[in-house]
C-alpha cells in the first residue's frame, strides 16, 4: 500500500511543478506576442501620455517576474483578473460559468464514448478475423480519421438540417440555464465522441488480441475453463488495463475538440471563449483560458495515471522473489 | 493387463501457410499405459510440441490435424471444444516451459488454482481453496498459506514452476504432458523438481509424457525413450537400450554429441550432425533424416516406418547399425585431441583480484563480493554457478561494460579496472565477448560481411575493403561457412550459423582472451558440439584463452582447464577440471555435481537436497553466502564470518569451514 | 516486395485507400491547371449557386468562388504542411527520443519533465493560441508550431523503440568494440528501429491534416487568398440551411484524405511491423 501512496505523492508533486512552470510559459508566450497592451485598450488615437499613464496604472513597466507573480497569486486566489476587451469586465463573471458548460460537455461525451468504444473494442478482438471485427474495425478507423468539425458537419447535415431534430446550433437563450435545454448537448457530443471511439475502440481491440494470444490464456484453456469464462475473467483485466493509459493519452484531443465543436456550434463553453479572446487579442483573458485549459488537462492526466499504477497488480505488490 | 491410457494412431499435423502445405508431426503412432512414462526427444524443429500441443487438441488455426487420439477409450480428435473441457486440466494436464508467462499477471496464485477445482469438481471455494493449499504442499511449497494469496510476480521461477505443476496435478489426471519444465530453472531446482515429478507420479499413479532436449533431465523421470526427428518419430524403446545400442542413425548421432561425464576435450571430440533440419512439405516422403545421414541407401529417400529391431524396441532404420553393437553408445572421438602444451610458453594473461560490484538503485544488488581469479595465455577457465552467482556480472566487468566498484582487474600487467569508454584501442581489441543468444547479438539488419568487418576496420584499422574481403573469407572458413554468406543478413541464418558468425567477429581482430557468456546454451544439442569443436580448434591454432561461462557442468567438464565455482558473487572453489570432477570440496560444488543428469541411464545418482534459504542479494554480504541452503552447515559461524582459505593442492583451493581430513 | 503485394491482395480496404491518396496527389500535383475557374475569381451573380450551375461542378461559396477550384487549390497547402511537419516532427522526434533514451542520465529525466510540461496544454490548444496571438499564419508557421506541439508524441515513440534495442547484446558488442555513441545510435539501432519510425510518420500525417484542418477551421489556417479547407467550412457554416454543399464538400474531401492516410498508415504498419 504504501508503494501507491509514494506513487500518488509523486505524481502530484510532478503536478505542480509542471504547472507552476506551465503557467510561467503561457504568461510569457502572451507577453512576448507582438503588440502593444496599452494601445489596444485605448486604440489608435490614444495619446502618448495616456498611454503611459495607463501603463503606470496597469504595471505594465513592472519587469516581467513581478508582473507574473501578481498574476499567478491572484490566480491562485480565483481571481483571473480582467478582460481587456471587455473593459473592466471581470474575467471571473464570464469564465466560470462557462467552464461549468464545457465540462458537462466533456463529461456526457466522455460517458458516451468510453463504454461504448470498451464494448466494442472487445466485440472485435474477441471475434478477431470475423465479419463484425472487419465492420467494427472499418468503422473504428473511419470515425477516427474525421475531425470533429467534419462529423459535426455531418451531423448538422443529417439531424439538423434534413430530419430537422436537433438544433443546429446550441446556444442557451438569454435567460435560461443549460439544463433547461438539454438537447443542445447531443450533437456537439457525438461528433465529439466519433474521434475518441475510433481511437480507443481500435486500441482495446489490439489490446484484446494481444492478450488471447498470450501464454496465460493458453494455460487457462488447457486447464479446461470455457471460452466465455477465460474471455471474462482471466483476459479482460488484462486487457482493459491499458485502455486506462490510453484513454488519459487522448484526452488531449478530447479538449481539443471541446474547442472545435463549441466554435461549430457555438455552445457557450470554455472552448468558444478562448476563440472569441484570441480574435478580439484580450491577452488576459487567452491566459486565463489557456491556464484554466492546463490545469484541468494535467489533473486528469494525472488521475489516469494514478488509477493505471493501482489497478496493475505488477506495480502495486513489488515483486519480492521469495 | 495395463491399460492404454492414451494411444495414438497415425496422428499427422499439417499447417497451411502462403508458401505451402508444411508437414511439423507425420504418422506418430504412440502408446501409453497406466502409470508409465515416456520422453520425447528430440532438437528444436522435431516437433515434439506441436505433437503434445495436438494431444490436448490445442492447434492454430492453420493447422489440419489427422489421425486418432484415443484417450481412455475415447477418440479425442472428434470431440468439440466444448466436450474436450472436460478433459483438459482434468484428465489431461499440460505444464509449459516458461512458468512465468504461464500464469495469469492480473489474477492472484490462489484464484488460478481454486478454478481448476472449482469447474472440474464442483467445489465450493472454501473447499477449493482447501485443496489448492494441500496441491502446494504436495509439491513441498513453504508457507502455502501465504502464497495463495500473492500474484505471480512476487515469487521465483522455481515456486512458478511448482505452481503450475500443482494446478495440473489438483483433479489427479490420468495424463501428464510436460513441456521442457525445468529448461528455464537453474541445475540445484531443476534437480528438487524432478524429485518431486517422480515422487508424485507415484502417489497419483499418474502417466507422464515428458518432452525434452536433454537425456538426461528425460533419464530421470521416464523409463521408456521416444526420438523424434522432423515431425517422425525415429525411433522408440526403454531408456537402457536406447543408450545402449541406438538403431537409428540420428539417435546414435545425437547420443554422442552430448558432452557427458568422462568425456573430455584432451581425449576426443563431440559428435556433429552434418546439414540442418529444414521445413518439410507435406507430401514428402522417405527418411526424415536421409538428406543428413552418412549410412543413407537408395531405399531411404523413398521408404520409411518403424520396424521391431529388439523386445519392445522400434527404430525406423535396422539396417545401419544392426551388427555395430559394440561401438553404439560411445564417443568414438573421430579424431583424438591432441593438446601440446608442455612445451609452449604461457604467461598470466588476466589476473583479478577482489572484484566487487554493487549495481545501484533502489535496490542496490551485491552481484560480486570479493573474486580473485587468474586466466594464464591459451588456457580455458570455466566459471560455473547457478543464476545470480556474479558469473556474468564477472564476464561484463572483464570486457568494460561496468565499472568494477572494488578491486582491480589486471590484463597483461596493465589496470584495465574502467569501463569500455575509457580503454585503450588495444585492450578493446585483446578482449571480446561472446554472448548466449546468438541472433540478438548480431545486428539484424547489417549483412554478415558488414558484422565482422567492422571490428577490422575500428580496431585494427584496415581501410582497404578488398583487404577485409579477403580476411573476412578466411574467417568464414576457419568457422565453417562458405563465401554465399558475406551478403546474408543474420536474421536469415540459423541459431548455430549466427553463432559462427560471432565467433569469427571475434576473432577478426585477433583477440588475446574471449569470454564465452553461455555460448552455446541457446542451442541444440547437435549445433552445441559444432560450436565447442570449433572453439577447440581455434584455440590450438590461435593460442587464444577462454574465459568461459556457463551453467551447464557436462559443458564445462568438456572444455575447460581450470574451474571456478562461484556462489553469491564469491568463489567457493577453484581448480584443475579433474580435480574439481573428481574431488569436490565445497559443499556447494558436491550438490550441484550431485544434480547434473547423466546422459547414461545407468549412472544415476542421489541428488542432495539443499535448503531453501536463498542469499539475498539486497544484501550487504556476511559470513559464507551460501550457508542457508548448506547441508553440511557446521554451526552458526559460517553465518557470521566468512570462511577461511583451504588448498587441497597447488592448483586446488576451496574457501570453507569445515576443514581438509 | 512480394510480401506487400501478397498484403495488399488480404486487404482490399487498403487498395482502395492507397488509389484515394495518389487520387489526391495528383490533383494536388496538376489539378490547379485543369480547373477552368481561379480560386479568387468571384462570381457574384453566382453566389452559392447549387452544383452544376453555370459550369460550377460542385457549386459555389458565399462569394461566388467555385468550389471545386478553391478545393482542388487547397490541396496543396494541406499537403504540403501535412507532409513537411510529419517529416520534420518525426526527425526531430528522433533526435530527441533516442537521445533521451539513450543516455539514461539527467538528460532523461530532462526530456521527460520538459515533454511532460509540453503535453500538458492539449496540441490543438497550443497550436491555436500561438497562431492566433502571431496572426498571419504561412506554410512555415504552421508547419512549425503544429510540429513542435507533435514532437512530444513522437518523441516518445522514439525514444520507446530505443530503449527496446538498447539491452539488446549487438549494443553491447558494439560498446565493447569501443564504438562512438553517434555510431551505435544512429548506425547501429536506427535501421533496426526504421520501422516503427515509419509508422508513427505516416500516423503523424494524418494527424497533421487534421490538425491543419482544424486550425484552418478556427480561423488561424492558411491566409487568404490561399483556400484552406478549414476555412472554407467555417465561413460557409451560417448558410448551411440554404446551400449545404458548400459546407459538405470541403468537410468531404477533408473525410476523404484523412481516411484514405489512415488506411495507409495502417497497412504500412501490418506490412512493416508484423512482417519480419
Amino acid at each position: 500500500m504504501s508503494n501507491i501512496i509514494e506513487i500518488i505523492l509523486k505524481r502530484v508533486g510532478t503536478l505542480f511543478a509542471t504547472l507552476l512552470i506551465m503557467s510561467f510559459i503561457i504568461f510569457i508566450l502572451v507577453e512576448i506576442m507582438p503588440g502593444d497592451v496599452a494601445q489596444m485598450i485605448l486604440g489608435q488615437s490614444a495619446t502618448e501620455e495616456s498611454l503611459a499613464a495607463l501603463r503606470e496604472v496597469k504595471g505594465l513597466n513592472e519587469p516581467l517576474l513581478t508582473r507574473y507573480w501578481k498574476w499567478i497569486s491572484q490566480a491562485v486566489q480565483g481571481d483571473l483578473g480582467e478582460s481587456l476587451y471587455m473593459k473592466g469586465v471581470a474575467i471571473n463573471s464570464i469564465l466560470w460559468r462557462r467552464v461549468g458548460h464545457s465540462l458537462v460537455l466533456a463529461a456526457t461525451a466522455f460517458l458516451i464514448f468510453v463504454p461504448l468504444s470498451i464494448f466494442f473494442g472487445v466485440l472485435a478482438g474477441v471475434r478477431e478475423k470475423k465479419f463484425s471485427d472487419s465492420l467494427i474495425s472499418f468503422f473504428g478507423l473511419a470515425t477516427m480519421a474525421l475531425p470533429e468539425f467534419v462529423s459535426g458537419i455531418l451531423l448538422i447535415t443529417v439531424f439538423a438540417v434534413k430530419l430537422d431534430v436537433l438544433p443546429i446550433v446550441s446556444v442557451i437563450p438569454i435567460g435560461e440555464t443549460l439544463w433547461q435545454n438539454l438537447n443542445i448537448l447531443i450533437l456537439p457530443a457525438l461528433s465529439i465522441t466519433f474521434v475518441m471511439f475510433g481511437y480507443v475502440s481500435r486500441m482495446q481491440r489490439s489490446s484484446v488480441i494481444n492478450v488471447m494470444n498470450s501464454d496465460y490464456i493458453r494455460s487457462a484453456i488447457l486447464k479446461g475453463m470455457s471460452k466465455r469464462y477465460v474471455i471474462f475473467r482471466h483476459a479482460l483485466k488484462n486487457a482493459l488495463l491499458p485502455t486506462i493509459t490510453i484513454i488519459g493519452m487522448n484526452m488531449g484531443w478530447l479538449f481539443g475538440g471541446l474547442v472545435v465543436v463549441e466554435t461549430l456550434f457555438g455552445y457557450p463553453g470554455m472552448g468558444s471563449l478562448l476563440m472569441t479572446a484570441i480574435r478580439t487579442r484580450d491577452l488576459p483573458l487567452i491566459q486565463a483560458c489557456v491556464l484554466l485549459i492546463t490545469v484541468i488537462y494535467s489533473h486528469s492526466t494525472m488521475i489516469t495515471d494514478i488509477l493505471y499504477n493501482y489497478l496493475n497488480p505488477l506495480i502495486r505488490f513489488e515483486g519480492e522473489g521469495v | 493387463m495395463d491399460a492404454d491410457i492414451l494411444e495414438l494412431k497415425n496422428v499427422s499435423v499439417n499447417f497451411e501457410t502462403h508458401e505451402g502445405l508444411f508437414s511439423a508431426v507425420k504418422n506418430i503412432s504412440l502408446s501409453v499405459k497406466r502409470n508409465q512414462s515416456i520422453g520425447i526427444i528430440g532438437e528444436s524443429g522435431c516437433g515434439k510440441s506441436t505433437l503434445s500441443f495436438s494431444i490436448m487438441r490445442y492447434l492454430a488455426h492453420n493447422a489440419i490435424l489427422e489421425g486418432s487420439i484415443i484417450f481412455k477409450g475415447e477418440d479425442l480428435s472428434t470431440k468439440s471444444e466444448k466436450e474436450l473441457e472436460s478433459y483438459r486440466g482434468n484428465r489431461l494436464a499440460m505444464v509449459f516451459q516458461n512458468p512465468y508467462s504461464s500464469l495469469n499477471p492480473a489474477l492472484t496464485i490462489g484464484f488460478q488454482l481454486d478454478e481448476v477445482g472449482i469447474k472440474h469438481q464442483r467445489l465450493t471455494k472454501s473447499r477449493a481453496r482447501r485443496a489448492s493449499i494441500k496441491a502446494l504442499k504436495m509439491m513441498n511449497i513453504g508457507d502455502a498459506e501465504g502464497i495463495v494469496l500473492r500474484y505471480p510476480h512476487q515469487v521465483s521461477g522455481g515456486i512458478q514452476q511448482r505452481i503450475c505443476i500443482a494446478m495440473a496435478i489438483l483433479c489427479r489426471p490420468d495424463l501428464m504432458i510436460l513441456d521442457e519444465p525445468t529448461t528455464a530453472l537453474d541445475v540445484t531446482t531443476e534437480a528438487v523438481i524432478l524429485d518431486t515429478i517422480n515422487e508424485l507420479r507415484e502417489k497419483l499413479k499418474m502417466s507422464l509424457i515428458y518432452i525434452s532436449h536433454d537425456m538426461g533431465v528425460i533419464n530421470k523421470v521416464a523409463e521408456h525413450i521416444v526420438v523424434m526427428y522432423n515431425g517422425e518419430i525415429v525411433e522408440k524403446g526403454p531408456k537402457h537400450t536406447i543408450f545402449d545400442s541406438p538403431k537409428h542413425p540420428y539417435t546414435r548421432a545425437l547420443i554422442n554429441c552430448m558432452p557427458r561425464k568422462g568425456v573430455v576435450k584432451e581425449e576426443s571430440r563431440l559428435n556433429t550432425i552434418k546439414g540442418y533440419v529444414r521445413q518439410r512439405g507435406a507430401f514428402e516422403e522417405g527418411c526424415p533424416f536421409a538428406p543428413r545421414c552418412e549410412k543413407k541407401s537408395a531405399t531411404c529417400e523413398k521408404m520409411y516406418g518403424l520396424k521391431a529391431v529388439g523386445v519392445d524396441h522400434l527404430a525406423a532404420c535396422e539396417r545401419a547399425y544392426a551388427t555395430d553393437v559394440s561401438q553404439s553408445n560411445k564417443i568414438t572421438g573421430n579424431r583424438a585431441y591432441h593438446f601440446n602444451k608442455t612445451n609452449i610458453e604461457t604467461r598470466e594473461l588476466l589476473n583479478i583480484k577482489n572484484l566487487h560490484k554493487i549495481y545501484p538503485g533502489k535496490r542496490k544488488t551485491y552481484a560480486l563480493n570479493g573474486v580473485d581469479l587468474k586466466v594464464d595465455s591459451r588456457s580455458v577457465v570455466g566459471v560455473v554457478g547457478e543464476s545470480g552467482c556474479g558469473k556474468t556480472t564477472l564476464g561484463n566487468l572483464i570486457v568494460g561494460l561496468y565499472k568494477p566498484t572494488d578491486g582491480t582487474i589486471l590484463f597483461d600487467n596493465t589496470d584495465i579496472s574502467k569501463v569500455w569508454k575509457k580503454r585503450s584501442f588495444k585492450t578493446l581489441k585483446d578482449i571480446q565477448l561472446i554472448f548466449q543468444n546468438p541472433g540478438r547479438s548480431l545486428n539484424p539488419s547489417k549483412s554478415v560481411q558488414q558484422i565482422i568487418g567492422r571490428p577490422m576496420k575500428s580496431l585494427n584499422g584496415i581501410k582497404s575493403s578488398k583487404e577485409r574481403r579477403t580476411l573476412i573469407l578466411e574467417l568464414l572458413k576457419k568457422v565453417d561457412l562458405g563465401s554465399e554468406y558475406l551478403n546474408k543478413k543474420s536474421s536469415q541464418l540459423s541459431g548455430g550459423e549466427q553463432q559462427r558468425v560471432a565467433i569469427a567477429r571475434a576473432l577478426s581482430i585477433n583477440p588475446e582472451l574471449i569470454v564465452c557468456d553461455e555460448p552455446t546454451s541457446a542451442l541444440d544439442v547437435s549445433v552445441q558440439a559444432a560450436v565447442l569443436n570449433l572453439l577447440n580448434d581455434l584455440q590450438v591454432e590461435t593460442n587464444i584463452a577462454y574465459l568461459f561461462i556457463s551453467h551447464d557442468l557436462n559443458v564445462i567438464n568438456y572444455i575447460s582447464d581450470y574451474v571456478i565455482v562461484l556462489y553469491g558473487g564469491k568463489v567457493c572453489e577453484y581448480g584443475k577440471k579433474s580435480e574439481i570432477m573428481s574431488k569436490p570440496s565445497h559443499p556447494y560444488t558436491s550438490a550441484l555435481l550431485s544434480a547434473v543428469s547423466e546422459v547414461d541411464p545407468k549412472k544415476q545418482k542421489k541428488v542432495i537436497k539443499l535448503g531453501k534459504k536463498l542469499n539475498d542479494p539486497a544484501k550487504k554480504p556476511k559470513g559464507c553466502p551460501f550457508a542457508g541452503r548448506c547441508h553440511k552447515q557446521v554451526g552458526n559461524i559460517c553465518v557470521t564470518k566468512y570462511p577461511p582459505q583451504h588448498n587441497v593442492s597447488e592448483t586446488h583451493f576451496y574457501n570453507c569451514h569445515i576443514p581438509l581430513n | 516486395m512480394s510480401y506487400i503485394l501478397f498484403q495488399l491482395k488480404r486487404n482490399p480496404l487498403a487498395i482502395l485507400g492507397i488509389c484515394i491518396l495518389i487520387l489526391w496527389i495528383i490533383i494536388a500535383i496538376v489539378g490547379p491547371s485543369l480547373v477552368p475557374f481561379s480560386y479568387t475569381e468571384m462570381d457574384s451573380m453566382n453566389q452559392l449557386v447549387p452544383m452544376g450551375t453555370d459550369g460550377h461542378v460542385l457549386g459555389t461559396d458565399n462569394l461566388g468562388r467555385d468550389i471545386l477550384a478553391r478545393i482542388v487549390y487547397g490541396s496543396r497547402s494541406i499537403l504540403s504542411v501535412a507532409l513537411l511537419t510529419s517529416i520534420l516532427s518525426t526527425v526531430l522526434g528522433v533526435i530527441i527520443g533516442f537521445s533521451a533514451g539513450y543516455f539514461k542520465t539527467i538528460i532523461d529525466t530532462i526530456f521527460l519533465r520538459a515533454m511532460d510540461i509540453i503535453m500538458s496544454i492539449p496540441p490543438l490548444v497550443l497550436s491555436l493560441v500561438v497562431l492566433g496571438i502571431l496572426g498571419d499564419s504561412t506554410i512555415f508557421s504552421l508547419t512549425l508550431i503544429v510540429s513542435v506541439a507533435f514532437i512530444p508524441a513522437t518523441a516518445k515513440v522514439a525514444r520507446g523503440v530505443l530503449l527496446t534495442e538498447k539491452n539488446q547484446e549487438y549494443v553491447m558488442s558494439a560498446r565493447i568494440r569501443g564504438e562512438n555513441h553517434l555510431y551505435i545510435m544512429f548506425i547501429e539501432i536506427l535501421p533496426n528501429t526504421m520501422g516503427s519510425i515509419i509508422v508513427e510518420a505516416t500516423a503523424r500525417f494524418a494527424y497533421s491534416i487534421m490538425m491543419v484542418a482544424s486550425l484552418g477551421f478556427l480561423g488561424v489556417g492558411m491566409q487568404p487568398p490561399t483556400p484552406d479547407w478549414g476555412m472554407m467550412v467555417i465561413e460557409n457554416k451560417p448558410v448551411i440551411s440554404q446551400a449545404p454543399w458548400a459546407v459538405l464538400f470541403p468537410a468531404l474531401a477533408i473525410a476523404s484524405l484523412v481516411i484514405a492516410v489512415s488506411i495507409f498508415s495502417d497497412f504500412i504498419s501490418k506490412v512493416l511491423i508484423n512482417g519480419r
